[in-house]
């Protein structure tokens, strides 16, 4: 006798799958909040890139360091300069090498924003990408040839249902230091020109 | 012949699968739900007292994880101020829990100082806050996200998980069953 199986196959995988699909792990790589959207780690819903002004940098010269921030769309990061003195403001602190000297770090203007969350009390946040910038210095004891600049970036993101925990994250900076008196070679102008400072 | 011994194989893998997914829903890992049995939890309050979730065994508690950097959380704060009064009277218990870094020093003066409009009214949040740490989240299914709210039976399961700012009246609605 040659039994279908098919149909009751078919069936049983209407039922299974779906049901399945709900029933993984929530508290690992994601989850679903009310609304239905995907919650991500904090740490994936912000990538940040380095890059040096100058091709390298000569002892004795000034030269700048821009972390570009891209995040992810629809999440919000806190502004340098949150509008609530509860909130956590992005920050990006470096670990100077010997020799090397901050003379300023440049966060850009947040944008006020309006979320469901705060209607009626708009938000000091940075969303899509913006680009924090340090001023540095090469002095004149600057170990010459490859130098790392290792950076932490601290930031708070939320999106419109549900924020996630403030998180540190590396940002690794490389340059050269060259002998003082080398002809420096700026780079990287789509980030360093000043049309692009403005943003 | 062949359509009854089909659907009656189809019914034998159907409870099967029931079967199988009754059995993950008492796992590990809760989502909305899952009864999950209560883990052994102890929290210290603000004054640096320890609290068990065991000595609350007998009420529906409403766990909401907060922060005071949290925006989202702010909105569900006016309603678990709210909860607190409307069914503590009948077995009911809210408890706050602050997932701040720096503990009692920015969680309390928040607690004491903030003023959410509650209907109309003026309040600070007088139910029950006790400070989490990851450890403490993890034992309670993790947090990836704040506001987190878990709601527990009178006989200590986890019935329901809420990742994200919810509406009141889903809140509301599960609270009035479990009462």
């Amino acid at each position: 006798m040659r039994i279908n199986l098919m149909p009751a196959v078919a069936l049983c995988a209407l039922f299974v799958f779906p049901a399945g699909a709900n029933r993984g792990p929530r508290n690992n790589a994601g989850a679903h909040p009310q609304d239905g959207s995907i919650l991500p780690n904090a740490s994936a819903v912000v990538k940040p890139r380095s890059y040096v002004s100058l091709d390298s940098v000569p002892r004795g010269s000034q030269f700048q360091v821009a972390v570009v921030v891209d995040i992810a769309r629809g999440f919000h990061m806190n502004s340098h300069k949150p509008s609530d003195a509860y909130l956590i403001p992005t920050t990006l602190t470096p670990q100077l090498p010997p020799g090397i000297q901050l003379d300023e770090t440049v966060y850009p203007e947040g944008r006020s924003e309006k979320f469901s969350f705060s209607p009626d009390k708009p938000l000091n946040v940075y969303t899509g990408s913006v680009t924090l910038r340090l001023r540095l210095s090469a002095n004149a004891n600057a170990a010459l040839g490859a130098t790392s600049l290792p950076l932490i970036l601290r930031y708070q993101a939320c999106n419109d249902a549900a924020c996630l925990p403030p998180v540190k994250v590396p940002v690794a900076v490389s340059l050269q230091i060259a002998p003082a008196g080398t002809k420096a070679h700026p780079v990287h102008p789509e980030v360093f020109s000043p049309s692009s400072s403005s943003k | 012949m062949k359509k009854l011994f089909s659907f009656l194989l189809f019914a034998a893998v159907l409870s099967l699968v029931a079967t199988a997914f009754a059995g993950c829903g008492k796992s590990k890992g809760a989502s909305a739900g899952v009864l999950e049995n209560e883990p052994d939890v102890t929290f210290k309050d603000l004054q640096g007292n320890n609290v068990t979730l065991a000595s609350y065994k007998g009420k529906v508690v409403l766990l909401n994880f907060w922060a005071t950097w949290c925006e989202p959380c702010r909105i569900e704060i006016p309603w678990m101020i709210e909860f607190q009064q409307k069914y503590s009277a009948k077995g009911f218990t809210m408890l706050g829990v602050a997932m701040d870094d720096e503990g009692t020093k920015v969680v309390a003066p928040f607690v004491q100082k903030t003023q959410f409009n509650v209907d109309g009214h003026s309040m600070t949040m007088d139910y029950p806050i006790v400070l989490g740490t990851d450890d403490i989240a993890s034992k309670l299914g993790g947090l990836i996200g704040l506001p987190t709210s878990v709601i527990i039976s009178r006989d200590g399961k986890i019935v329901k998980r809420y990742i994200g700012l919810v509406d009141h009246n889903t809140i509301d609605k599960e609270i009035q069953s479990l009462l």
